[in-house]
């Protein structure tokens, strides 16, 4: 079938292995491929040699194998204000944010895809390990399929969603949408760090390692000669690089030294350097003395004091019930009933009662209690494969 | 399929002198001894050292115990810089490791004129009363401009001299990087004046991580690693007896070939140059058209992006760079380009070719070859 006009699609390179292949599937696939490389902010630590100079290299080298054009979005600026920024307030908030689910958000699928659509793409692409769906009516159709008819035939409709969603957008103006659903590599699935992404965004958007596993994607990286086919993948958040983010936190937050105190006793066992290096749940990594491990129940920023426990059955260590608010759905809110979710990445999918509470909140019940439920962290909801969205733990 | 790699960045690094191994690799396993160690043949490891050094002070003009061998240009140039209290005068053009010394002084960066020369006069008006350094490399590393340093030196001369008859005793010093250069100009520091001078065995076709600073007596060096007092006590460390007996062989060789290695690259340089401007007559050669490396040839595609022309020549065997590697790893445009005012179209579209011992006519013309294939295939994806 002869397609008129090919479907432009731009890519956002990262200069690692998933983005690569992603990049060289969409040309094979006939569609008219551009690569991104998006120039986030960077802590400038002085004297260090610039750790994002490689990354655009690698990006660019695997571009050029592909014969592909390649740009640079610099987004150094917003990516500071929306994601650099907010971790930095939440943290001293006393919460644990988690900037991936952020960059996702406010970055990759709002300021790429508009900077891109701007540009002239009809669609983006990312290396994300998730599918989407896009839906025609009532057939979802597949990334080559939508190839074939061209995005003027393309999503349009709205989705014919499972009857137990809750109908509210339906009202709405129709509205091109896709369905986000986990990876097939169950290990790797990137959906809980995209769950605050929209639907239609997701109309727009192209997943082309979703249906592959990790070791494919590096088989298949090298069986194109993509140089970054051997790469490691980055650890931990991007911004910071290799300075860990305590030194980072240490450069923009003023931590004060405080008490650390038995929740049961209220004893001081020990001094702290700064309430906001303290994760809920986390194992205490001072030695208290006493040998036997102590895990953060609580903190009081105002304080400045972190409260541990040795009893790993304390109760506030564990919890049957959660309350999520800033709740964020791709598509429809999920009615009440019994859903899937996830409490951090790769934490295995477990059965919850969801049920709407006051004030825009919501209600997780859980059947068995889950261990460090930490405020500001993401709860991620799922009806089957489909990330229906979450929010975030009060 | 596998081709053939035509290297054309004898600037970045240069291949080891199979020469200069066969002379460092006693010192690996049979000739180890620490050359501080009180036994015969550590003693002897010692003496070889210092004959080394003493090579090097012949190759350079200068005497044995004004050389202290460091690991690499970087590490000297520190040091040299280490000497001085007061104002330092530095240029636009040059290296990274020479402008981040000067900020830690107070500082005058004079600019260079736009073939990226620095004139004797720039140089004259910024000297200061307070002034105790003047870093001027011997040659530009992007652009291959050679400075006029003798006469550079002259001025400072003068200074020193009308400061001596009015009984100030603010010193004066020329320090000079001849990294780049020590295989194709003379490097004499009787002749040339410098106070100072900076060399880079790494860049000589031998071992990476060994350098040296030659200071003049005169010159009151404060150490910046501290220890066993080896290197006159300017540098602690056990010896580096390889590297440094690598570093005098080097030296030697390089020594041997200057003039004919001169004129042999200079031949092909021009043959390359030509071929490139008349295939392209929007290209722009950079750098001093007298005054330049004779294996330098810094050239811009206005329009084309530098860094994609290296993945596409790398891709057919050919290497070369994009202005200093160190430049193109920050991803910002090289600060000699804005120098010497190469417009940001051009100075993204550049790319440094810098021949060496590895060029030879055949390769060099399949080189240019090549590159024509590829910057054309570029100007017609740009759709220019």
């Amino acid at each position: 079938m002869v397609v008129d006009k090919k479907i432009k699609v731009y890519v956002g390179m990262s200069g690692g292995v998933d983005s690569s292949l992603a990049a060289a599937l969409l040309v094979e696939q006939g569609y008219e491929v551009t690569g991104v490389y998006m120039k986030n902010w960077t802590a400038d630590l002085p004297g260090m040699k610039c750790p994002w100079a490689d990354d655009l290299a690698d990006a660019k080298r695997v571009a050029v194998q592909l014969g592909i054009d390649f740009k640079v979005f610099d987004f150094e600026n917003e990516y500071k204000h929306k994601v650099v920024d907010y971790m930095i307030a939440e943290y001293k908030n006393g919460h644990t944010p988690n900037p991936d689910i952020m960059c996702n958000q406010e970055v990759k699928f709002k300021l790429f895809l508009d900077a891109a659509l701007e540009d002239g793409a009809d669609m983006i692409a990312t290396g994300h390990y998730a599918r989407v769906e896009h839906s025609d009516g009532d057939s979802p159709i597949t990334s080559s399929s939508l190839l074939h008819a061209g995005l003027n035939q393309g999503p349009g409709a709205l989705l014919n969603l499972d009857s137990r969603v809750s109908d509210e957008i339906t009202s709405k103006s129709p509205l091109q949408t896709g369905v986000l659903k986990q990876a097939v590599d169950k290990n790797k699935d990137q959906t809980y760090f995209l769950y605050r992404v929209t639907g239609e965004a997701m109309s727009k958007t192209l997943f082309p390692v979703g249906e592959l596993t990790k070791p494919q994607v590096r088989k298949m990286a090298d069986e194109r000669g993509l140089t970054t086919a051997v790469k490691k993948d980055s650890q931990g958040i991007c911004f910071i690089g290799q300075i860990g983010i305590r030194d980072f936190l240490s450069l923009y937050v003023d931590a004060k030294p405080g008490e650390i105190i038995d929740k049961k006793s209220g004893k001081v066992l020990g001094r702290h350097d700064g309430a906001i290096f303290y994760t809920f749940g986390q194992r205490h990594g001072m030695d208290l003395g006493g040998g036997m491990p102590y895990y953060v129940v609580g903190k009081d920023m105002d304080k400045n004091e972190v409260y541990v426990t040795t009893d790993l059955n304390d109760d506030t260590l564990w919890k049957k019930t959660i309350s999520l608010t800033d709740l964020h759905w791709i598509n429809q809110a999920p009615v009440d009933g019994k859903y899937e979710i996830r409490v951090r990445h790769r934490a295995p999918l477990v059965w919850a009662v969801v049920s709407s509470g006051d004030n825009n909140t919501l209600k997780l019940s859980l059947n068995n209690p889950e261990r460090a439920i930490a405020p500001g962290q993401s709860v991620v909801i799922y009806d089957g494969d489909t990330c229906l969205g979450g929010g975030i733990i009060i | 399929m596998k081709c053939e790699i035509i290297y054309l960045d004898h600037a970045a690094a240069t291949p080891m002198d199979a020469r200069v191994l066969t002379a460092m690799q006693p010192y690996f396993i049979d000739n180890f001894y620490n050359p501080s160690s009180p036994y015969l043949p550590a003693v002897s490891v010692k003496r070889d050292y210092e004959n080394a050094k003493h090579v090097i002070a012949q190759q350079i003009g200068g005497k044995i115990g004004e050389i202290i061998i460091t690991a690499g240009a970087t590490e000297s140039i520190n040091l040299a810089f280490s000497g001085v209290s007061g104002h330092v005068i530095t240029s636009n053009v040059e290296h990274d490791s020479v402008l981040a010394c000067a900020k830690h002084h107070e500082n005058t960066v004079v600019a260079a004129d736009n073939h990226g020369l620095v004139t004797v006069d720039v140089i004259k008006s910024a000297i200061k009363p307070d002034t105790q350094l003047v870093s001027i490399a011997l040659a530009n590393n992007e652009l291959g401009t050679i400075q006029p340093i003798r006469d550079i030196a002259e001025v400072i001369k003068t200074e020193r001299n009308n400061r001596l008859q009015l009984g100030d005793k603010t010193p004066i010093y020329l320090h000079c990087d001849a990294s780049q250069g020590a295989c194709q100009l003379d490097i004499n520091v009787a002749r040339l004046g410098f106070d100072m001078l900076t060399l880079n065995a790494g860049k000589i076709y031998g071992p990476k991580q060994v350098g040296l600073l030659w200071a003049a007596s005169h010159v009151h060096l404060q150490p910046q690693i501290v220890g066993g007092g080896q290197e006159n006590g300017i540098r602690s460390g056990t010896e580096n007896v390889a590297g440094t007996i690598g570093f005098a062989r080097a030296l030697e060789l390089v020594g041997e070939h200057r003039k004919y290695e001169s004129k042999r690259l200079a031949k092909l340089r021009d043959i390359l140059q030509t071929t490139l401007s008349d295939a392209f007559e929007y290209a722009i050669v950079s750098g001093h058209k007298k005054h330049r490396l004779a294996g330098h040839l810094h050239i811009s595609f206005p329009g084309l992006d530098g860094e994609r022309l290296i993945f596409l020549l790398e891709k057919r065997g050919v290497l070369v760079a994009t202005g200093s590697a160190c430049a193109a790893n920050k991803g910002t445009r090289s600060h000699v380009l804005t120098a010497i005012g190469l417009g940001p179209e051009a100075a993204d579209g550049s790319i440094r070719i810098s021949l060496g011992h590895l060029s030879t006519p055949e390769n060099t013309e399949t080189a240019g070859k090549i590159m024509i294939e590829e910057i054309k295939n570029e100007y017609k994806r740009v759709g220019q």
